[in-house]
């Protein structure tokens, strides 16, 4: 397979990307995925030069989507972003930002101090003041990590086995949704893994320009996932960030032995699910359950190109009406819509995304990516839930 | 086992068409893209044809399409497929609540930012050129800060050319509030149009420099919505006619007939992939079977009945070259070009047909790709637009006609 290059000159500079660009169109602070991407990149290859209104670009990828050329100009904001932080500080906010996984560390074991402590003026007060927003929550800790919870469980041993990648969100702050997930597996007669070696995908240490840390975590999780792949295994996430950065991100931004043959096994859950479907081997014993609901399919689903598989995994469920809201970007991108400066630009991008659940008279909106249910939970107070929690309760297993 | 009756590789103009014309006939359809096509970049005017032989202006598309050769697209499904398809998309354009106004009798001549004027056949109200004809008084809007479209030349071009010049021209400058960050496009414009503060503050501008009734020519700037909402709002607070003139990239008229296509096809049940890098396909006793995607994870198939390829020319990436040949890699169907690579220029590049802006696959009345015994290659695929041989769409002013006439024959083809 043709390895991934950044290749600036295969830019024609006809701006489809700024056309689609989420942050351009709501705050002219950011030149655009043209200027600050591959216009600049010529520029780069020849001399140390700084843009700074990349700062802006929240790592979406609707421009890498929309480009007729196949360029990726989120990929070269991403190598500058991490060039620009090379030699120059970090604020204290993007490390907190750019480590989910160290803050779940610290967190989680005094879930509900943590939590508690969040909601403290004292706590607010400093968090305005190192820059991270105070008009949503940060996301609450569970009080027993996904992986505490799966290793207590008795599963039942399946020759067919799967290895989990949970990642940050879903081990630390949302554990039900890897919970169903393992059900779901389970009804469908796999046994489910879950590496004792991995470490965060490096996403949000991308976003934040922490390039080397991420790529030390890509290395470990690559030699972790590919002892597991050698034995035919395949690997699954059902955060939509985490997969498209174990399988196209590390392509893209590092050089990495193995990462082909890991890439290769890679799904995502209702992916797998709808692959095993189309085997005859999905477990379609499916119990009635009522609900119209919305899906909003994430920006990082959408670069995968593998289309909307959610949407169609939930139409087998009998009795379920899902509509797609095809609304655009929600605005979070991450830790993005948590800076204080960012927050307004992260609100203005998912207003058509919130008026299109506010108009929908919807029970819930399913999405595959937890930072994106948050957001969409922050912005319309509806009720948020990924696609494999309406499939555990279509097997009757919550 | 999920299986598609239609599979169209790309998501163009032409590859919208298609895949919403066979979903409207009760196919189950998949698209294929990689990439929002160049519709955002090319415009939303649909030139069905503007000169022919040597650069003959054409008053009338339908007159000349007698006059082309039997190797050019048109003259494959003719005069009433043309119709046909034409009157499907005026359909569609209609009752998605975005009308298309013209016919293959005549050409409209809409001014362009270069102040010359540009034959095109089919075009949204706000592009109609009567009101124009029809003033003796032409006001030319400029906003402050937008780049690419400058009134005073808008109004130097036109004071040269015939019909304008017994006209009196005025310039308008109109000023968006944005006096910070990066430069101002089209689609910035627009996009401040479509909120109520912007279109309350250019109302309140337009008063104070316009007299009633005034007819003004402005960029593509009057919202990215197909839909008249905009124009009628504004033209409503002093009755004005205000006339779109075309732009330059991002094109605004463009991405509205754009998203106007995409949601109809998906209203219409066709499902969309997205970033999908189409690597090839799997034929078996010459018929497809299958397409394949590479992405950088690993290969995936998509099984279908039939399959339209438009992926586009050169520029779109739908067509390759490689030193003396030119390519096209989904099925890898035969592209027909000079033999020798000296040709595929000619020497003066404005006023003539280009050679390589013909290069591509010939295709029977059906759309389906044939040999050079004319018989058809593979017996389920299709093709339409600018993968097509035998149009100059650049020189003769064809694109988006061809698009639309070619991707809906596809759509009954398949």
């Amino acid at each position: 397979m043709k390895k991934h290059q950044n290749l600036p000159d295969e830019c024609t500079a006809c701006t489809s990307c700024v056309v689609h660009c989420p942050v351009a169109a709501v705050t002219s602070k950011f030149r655009g995925p043209k200027l600050s991407g591959p216009a600049l990149e010529r520029y780069r290859l020849l001399l140390h030069d700084e843009d700074p209104s990349l700062e802006y670009c929240s790592n979406c990828k609707n421009c890498d989507i929309t480009c007729p050329s196949g360029v990726s100009p989120s990929t070269m904001n991403m190598l500058a972003r991490g060039e620009y932080y090379k030699k120059h500080p970090h604020r204290l906010r993007d490390w907190i930002l750019a480590h989910a996984e160290k803050m779940g560390q610290m967190n989680s074991p005094m879930a509900a101090v943590a939590n508690m402590g969040a909601d403290n003026p004292l706590t607010r007060i400093a968090l305005k003041k190192i820059g991270i927003t105070t008009k949503r929550r940060l996301p609450k800790y569970a009080s027993r990590t996904f992986v505490s919870q799966f290793r207590a469980l008795k599963q039942q041993s399946y020759p067919d086995k799967i290895v989990f990648f949970p990642g940050c969100f879903i081990n630390y702050n949302d554990p039900q949704v890897g919970m169903d997930f393992v059900a779901v597996m389970q009804a469908n007669r796999y046994e489910v893994i879950v590496p004792d070696d991995t470490e965060c995908c490096g996403s949000p240490m991308v976003a934040g320009g922490y390039l080397e840390e991420a790529a030390a975590n890509a290395q470990k999780n690559i030699q972790a996932l590919r002892r597991l792949t050698d034995k035919g295994y395949p690997v699954i996430t059902c955060c939509t960030s985490c997969g498209l950065m174990l399988k196209r991100e590390y392509q893209e931004l590092f050089r990495i032995d193995g990462v082909e043959t890991v890439a290769a096994r890679l799904y995502d859950s209702t992916e797998f699910l709808l692959e095993l479907y189309d085997q005859g081997r999905l477990n379609t014993g499916f119990i009635r359950q009522n609900g119209k609901y919305l899906y909003h399919a994430p920006c990082h689903l959408r670069a995968q190109g593998i289309g909307r598989p959610a949407l169609e995994l939930l139409r087998l469920l009998p009795d379920i009406e899902i509509t797609d809201a095809d609304a655009g970007c929600c605005g979070i991108s991450g830790s993005y819509g948590f800076k204080d400066d960012k927050y307004d630009i992260s609100m203005a991008i998912g207003e058509d995304l919130f008026r299109t659940i506010r108009e929908s008279g919807a029970d819930g909106v399913v999405s595959d990516c937890g930072t994106c249910r948050m957001q969409i939970a922050h912005g319309t107070g509806a009720r948020t839930l990924h696609p494999m929690t309406l499939v555990a309760n279509g097997y009757g297993k919550r | 086992m999920r299986e598609y009756d239609v599979i169209v590789v790309g998501g163009g103009l032409a590859g919208l068409i298609a895949a919403a014309g066979a979903a409207g006939r009760n196919k189950k359809v998949l698209m294929l893209t990689k990439g929002a096509g160049t519709l955002a970049i090319g415009g939303g005017s649909v030139d069905l044809l503007g000169y022919v032989g040597e650069g003959r202006p054409l008053a009338s598309p339908e007159q000349g399409l007698t006059e082309l050769p039997d190797t050019h697209p048109y003259s494959k499904i003719g005069r009433a497929g043309i119709q046909a398809a034409l009157d499907y998309f005026k359909t569609v354009c209609r009752q998605e609540g975005y009308e298309y106004i013209g016919s293959p009798e005549k050409n409209y001549w809409v001014p362009t930012a270069a102040g010359t004027l540009k034959p095109t056949c089919l075009i949204p109200k706000t592009m109609d050129t009567a009101p124009l004809k029809a003033a003796e008084k032409i006001f030319v809007a400029g906003f402050h800060r937008l780049k690419d479209y400058y009134p005073q030349i808008v109004v130097q071009g036109l004071a040269k050319i015939p019909v304008y010049a017994k006209k009196e021209f005025s310039v308008v400058w109109l000023d968006t509030g944005m006096h910070e960050g990066r430069d101002i496009t089209a689609l910035e414009v627009a996009r401040w149009l479509d909120t109520e503060a912007g279109r309350r503050s250019c109302a309140e501008q337009l008063k104070k420099a316009l007299p009633p009734g005034a007819v003004v020519i402005v960029p593509p700037v009057l919202g990215t919505k197909p839909s008249y909402a905009v124009a009628e709002e504004l033209e409503k607070t002093g009755g004005y006619r205000l006339v779109e003139s075309t732009g330059l990239p991002p094109a605004i008229i463009g991405l509205r007939l754009r998203n106007l296509w995409l949601n109809f096809a998906k209203k219409s049940g066709v499902t969309v992939v997205e970033n999908a890098a189409v690597t090839g396909s799997v034929v078996e006793n010459g018929r497809c079977i299958a397409i394949k995607t590479g992405n950088l994870d690993r290969e995936r198939t998509y099984r279908a009945q039939s399959f339209v390829l438009t992926t586009g020319g050169f520029f779109g990436g739908g067509l390759g070259s490689q030193p003396g040949r030119a390519t096209e890699a989904v099925f890898d169907l035969p592209v027909a070009a000079p033999a020798n690579p000296e040709e595929w220029g000619a020497p003066q590049l404005f006023g003539t047909r280009q050679p390589f802006a013909q290069i591509g696959i010939v295709a029977d009345g059906r759309m389906a790709p044939v040999d050079a015994a004319g018989q058809p290659i593979l017996s389920n695929v299709f093709v339409a637009g600018r993968n097509l041989a035998g149009y100059d769409f650049s020189f003769e002013k064809s694109g988006n006609g061809v698009a639309i006439v070619t991707g809906y024959q596809a759509s009954l083809s398949v």
